[in-house]
């Protein structure tokens, strides 16, 4: 993967952390699937089972999960927006410090893209970060998927990439717990009449 | 004999597809899903039930397939999610028939129940027997997705809460596991390419010679990825939540099952990595996670708590004392674990059922803790003082020969400081229980009203096998270091 490719995936990324509306969030989570799936693509080995692995990885992360996001957001609107747990800018400052700590601190994998090694360890920090910081449920879920493509840089930019059983098997369990997690989220809005998880403190000791 | 070793391989796979094909059955069978649900689930334990004991009678000799592989510790792991499923399969009834509102509609809520539980089970006993890294973590993952539905199947505001949190928590965690994984896979370069390579046994042989950082790095990612999906603390904030509002039965499988075999993940990692990281590293990284899962638990075993996020608590404290044993390794430590495995799932699993006729006699035991228990239904009382007197350590229970072998096993690897902290943090814990269990069974009751209940019965029977089980386990306790089958276990991955 090329350094400008892994910069644009992580601000992609980033963008995700700021955005206010969710269909932005999943327009830029959808983006940044497509050009991961395109980079595999691109990466693709002789095998025709490379090119066949990698495009379905493309259509699930580029075009199911998306699907099913877009579907949970028609199925859960929202009166107004969920107010935000901090500012955009002290958001996106706090999450660039966060993942470049954490992209700096992880030691060398020695690959042959010391960009996408970067990349990816700081995309599955700036995931975890919108996991906790981003209040609606969605949000959530996308901060999941955004982590997840963290963890699918790296695997693309392994020699050889990662074993098709371990790619595809991924990709079933990332599609069952989304849809799970998206089936939680319109029956969350349901019963709250809203996705924001500030609702779900009930439960305390 | 051999003619049952022979079928192994056919009972792995009859134990797997067994439940895969019940959970099928049951969304298209509405009206017979009760019974399809019990023959499969005594099928699929007979068969699973039926590898432990061969593999552990044929100890030390594993079972080995191209896929699996059933060595001591795995057919303990077998055994114990085998009778956990059972039980909870035979006591779905029970919970089902007066479960009230779901979330799914209500003609169809007892055949989705049923068929996620049969793969959330399916899941459970393949996660033991997988014979490599990266698939032992999508097995786990997969549970994510069914238990999930299960815990918030009542569909009560509590209840979503309870299951969002579980997915989201559990799902990050083992996201960072997977980085974890794929960083490994790229640390053991040399190593044969491909799904092999995460073989349990070409890692611990390819990580010999490769240099150390990345390997710590993969060790403590995967270990902190499977640690929100073991309970430990300071990761462990979905556990109370999810095993309180999940239905009985699957608040057992939980706790009893899911929870530890994951753990043989973490335990078969560290086997394969301890040579190459050293054991100063690994046993670092799992003592800190069971001292701090001991300290975070034991304070809440002492507040007035609703009886299952009691035993949610209580979950957690032993899941800190099971990551001590397999810090430490060993016979003694080993055998201290599997016993503790075992006899913790046996005792919990009790608990969580006792709460089926529990709540049906007072609703209000969800939220509150419960009271005078043993004036309105003694086979719960029963249930609830059994199980909570075994899971305090109380001898000659189980689990105390179990706590005492892995307190005396830290004390002979040098780790005095660790088994007195850990000893005293017991000794409180214990104390919390006993003082909860006192309240639970012998305080004033909300209510007088007492009704006949067949949910206690099916309590009152489940209460005699656990303690035919548990008498048995005390018996053997302290002969178990020197058999084949610990010793098999403890010599880890070969």
């Amino acid at each position: 993967m090329s350094g400008p490719l892994v910069a644009v995936l992580v601000a992609l990324g980033l963008g995700v952390v700021v955005v206010r509306r969710r269909s932005v969030a999943i327009a830029l989570i959808s983006a940044q699937s497509l050009l991961l799936g395109a980079g595999a693509l691109s990466l693709a080995g002789e095998r025709s089972a490379d090119y066949v692995v990698a495009g379905i990885v493309l259509v699930a992360k580029a075009g199911v999960v998306p699907a099913l996001l877009v579907f949970t957001l028609h199925r859960t609107r929202e009166r107004r927006l969920v107010a935000a747990a901090a500012p955009a800018l002290a958001r996106l400052l706090a999450c660039a410090v966060i993942a470049l700590m954490v992209s700096a601190t992880m030691p060398s994998l020695g690959l042959d893209s010391e960009a996408a090694e970067r990349g990816a360890f700081a995309l599955v920090a700036i995931g975890i970060f919108v996991v906790v910081i981003r209040r609606p449920v969605l949000f959530q879920a996308i901060g999941l998927l955004v982590a997840e493509n963290g963890i699918y840089l790296l695997a693309l930019s392994a020699p050889g990439g990662m074993p098709f059983v371990v790619d595809l098997g991924v990709l079933f369990d990332l599609i069952l717990v989304v849809t799970v997690a998206l089936g939680f989220s319109h029956r969350i809005h349901g019963e709250f009449g809203t996705g924001d998880t500030e609702y779900l403190r009930g439960l305390r000791d | 004999m051999a003619c049952v070793t022979d079928l192994v391989p056919l009972l792995v796979v009859a134990m797997l597809a067994l439940p895969v094909g019940g959970a099928i059955v049951c969304t298209i069978s509405v009206r017979w899903t009760d019974r399809v649900s019990i023959a499969t689930a005594v099928l699929t334990a007979a068969a699973a039930i039926t590898v432990a004991l061969v593999v552990a009678v044929d100890a030390p000799h594993v079972s080995r397939g191209s896929w699996y592989l059933v060595d001591g510790a795995a057919a303990v792991f077998l055994a114990v999610v085998a009778l956990v499923g059972l039980a909870s399969a035979l006591l779905s009834p029970a919970y089902l028939r007066h479960a009230g509102r779901s979330w799914f509609r209500a003609s169809r809520a007892r055949a989705w129940y049923y068929a996620a539980l049969q793969l959330f089970w399916a899941a459970l006993l393949a996660v033991p027997v997988a014979e490599n890294l990266a698939i032992a973590w999508l097995l786990v993952e997969a549970t994510t997705a069914t238990s999930a539905l299960l815990v918030g199947f009542s569909g009560k505001p509590s209840a979503l809460e309870a299951g969002w949190k579980y997915v989201v928590l559990t799902t990050l965690g083992l996201a960072v596991a997977l980085l974890g994984i794929v960083v490994l896979y790229i640390a053991l370069g040399a190593a044969p390419s491909g799904l092999a390579r995460l073989d349990w046994e070409q890692i611990a042989r390819g990580a010999t010679g490769v240099g150390g950082d990345a390997v710590i790095v993969s060790f403590v990612l995967i270990c902190v990825g499977l640690a929100a999906k073991i309970g430990w603390a300071p990761v462990h904030n979905w556990l109370p939540d999810a095993h309180s509002e999940a239905p009985p039965p699957v608040s057992a499988l939980l706790s009893a099952a899911l929870l530890p075999s994951v753990l043989l993940v973490a335990w078969r990692l560290r086997d394969a990595l301890e040579p190459t990281l050293g054991a100063g590293a690994v046993r670092a990284v799992l003592l800190a996670f069971g001292l701090c899962s001991l300290a975070v638990a034991v304070p809440f075993l002492w507040r007035p708590l609703a009886w299952k996020r009691l035993l949610a608590y209580s979950s957690l404290e032993h899941m800190g004392v099971l990551a001590l044993g397999v810090a430490v390794g060993g016979s003694l430590a080993t055998a201290g674990v599997l016993l503790h495995v075992a006899g913790h799932a046996v005792a919990k699993a009790l608990g969580f059922y006792a709460a089926i006729p529990l709540l049906r006699q007072d609703p209000e035991a969800a939220e509150r803790p419960a009271s005078g228990v043993a004036l309105k239904s003694r086979p719960t009382a029963i249930a609830m003082g059994v199980s909570l007197t075994v899971l305090g350590g109380l001898p000659p229970g189980p689990l105390f020969a179990s706590e005492l072998m892995i307190l005396l096993a830290l004390i002979d690897a040098g780790l005095l400081p660790v088994a007195v902290v850990a000893a005293l943090l017991l000794a409180l814990g214990f104390l919390g229980l006993a003082h909860a269990l006192l309240e639970a069974l012998l305080g004033t009751p909300r209510s007088r009203r007492a009704r006949p209940m067949h949910s206690a019965r099916a309590v009152g029977l489940a209460t005699a096998a656990a303690s035919v089980l548990l008498l048995a386990m005390a018996a053997v306790a302290f002969e178990l270091p020197d058999t084949a089958l610990v010793r098999e276990a403890a010599g880890g991955l070969r």
